[in-house]
């Protein structure tokens, strides 16, 4: 079942991954990858109420691919710092444009973090029902949007 | 630091403002494409840093983040105007903000426009020479006589 905030965020992060870095993303079918996703970057919404986050999870291959089209350089050449800094303008972009959409006013961006999912860890975006994407027909990555208690 | 002047009568030196080091990147690599006049180009990581080198250098344009540390666009627009420096110097922020008040403060502080993530060459090439006063007739002219990609 596709509800309100996936269609949402489907929009954003079409928009933000064709227009900023030049990938394709279909959405459902491809299932979550078998190892489980290698980075994870989230940004926060947050306001007098309370405070939402949109937490992204995607693979190492889909990463370094994004990064390499971000800053228009070749794979090979993508440094740690590259990777990170991509991957935290992908959050905030994703951020912002699922925030323009919602027009709740109010609301502010946090600043995005990225982190290096741990294989043996319990990651508990899971348990919300997140939206997964793939990239010509392999699980490239997952998001959630989740409330927050205060 | 990065310059690319081809086909222009005047290039104009821009510094763009921004803590991550990729996007500094991506909105250089973009205003090469463009087709906008870039002479050179200075990169700081905070509003901070920028207000350091606007002390010592001319500037004809600067481009901004909103939310960086230390200082963000809001501090850096605020301590350019209240100490004069740079006068007029056109500010335009690039940002993924989409609250209007925030947008609207920054209007109100003297920005001369906005350009909002994610963002297409020629979005920043068309507002850039509209502030500097370019027609986009001439800036299409120059944009396809000096395509080198």
């Amino acid at each position: 079942m596709i509800s309100g905030w996936q269609e949402v965020l489907k929009d954003v992060i079409s928009d933000v991954l064709e227009t900023m870095f030049f990938s394709m993303v279909e959405f459902g079918d491809c299932g979550p990858a078998d190892g489980g996703f290698d980075f994870g970057s989230e940004i926060q919404l947050l306001n007098h109420t309370g405070r939402t986050a949109i937490s992204l999870r995607v693979s190492e291959i889909f990463a370094r691919m994004i990064t390499a089209n971000f800053l228009g350089i070749e794979e090979s050449q993508v440094t740690d710092d590259d990777l990170s800094d991509s991957l935290k303008e992908l959050a905030n972009m994703v951020g912002g444009g699922y925030h323009a959409r919602i027009k709740e006013a109010g609301w502010r961006l946090g600043m995005p973090k990225v982190w290096k999912i741990d294989p043996g860890s319990v990651d508990t975006t899971q348990l919300a029902g997140e939206l997964d994407f793939g990239f010509f027909g392999e699980p490239a990555g997952s998001a959630v949007v989740n409330q927050l208690p205060d | 630091m990065g310059t690319s002047h081809k086909g222009c009568a005047m290039a104009y030196n821009v510094l763009i403002v921004d803590d991550s080091k990729s996007m500094r990147k991506v909105l250089l690599k973009t205003l090469q494409l463009s087709g906008f006049c870039l002479g050179e180009c200075l990169e700081a990581s905070n509003g901070q840093e920028a207000l350091e080198i606007l002390e010592g250098r001319w500037i004809d344009l600067i481009l901004s983040d909103v939310h960086m540390p230390v200082m963000d666009g809001i501090g850096f627009i605020q301590s350019l105007r209240d100490k004069d420096i740079c006068g007029d110097t056109p500010v335009v922020f690039v940002t993924t903000e989409a609250n209007e008040e925030r947008l609207n403060q920054l209007m109100n502080l003297g920005a001369s426009g906005y350009i909002r993530k994610p963002f297409r060459p020629e979005e920043i090439g068309a507002l850039l020479s509209r502030i500097m006063g370019e027609t986009d007739d001439f800036r299409m002219a120059r944009s396809v006589e000096g395509c080198d990609f």
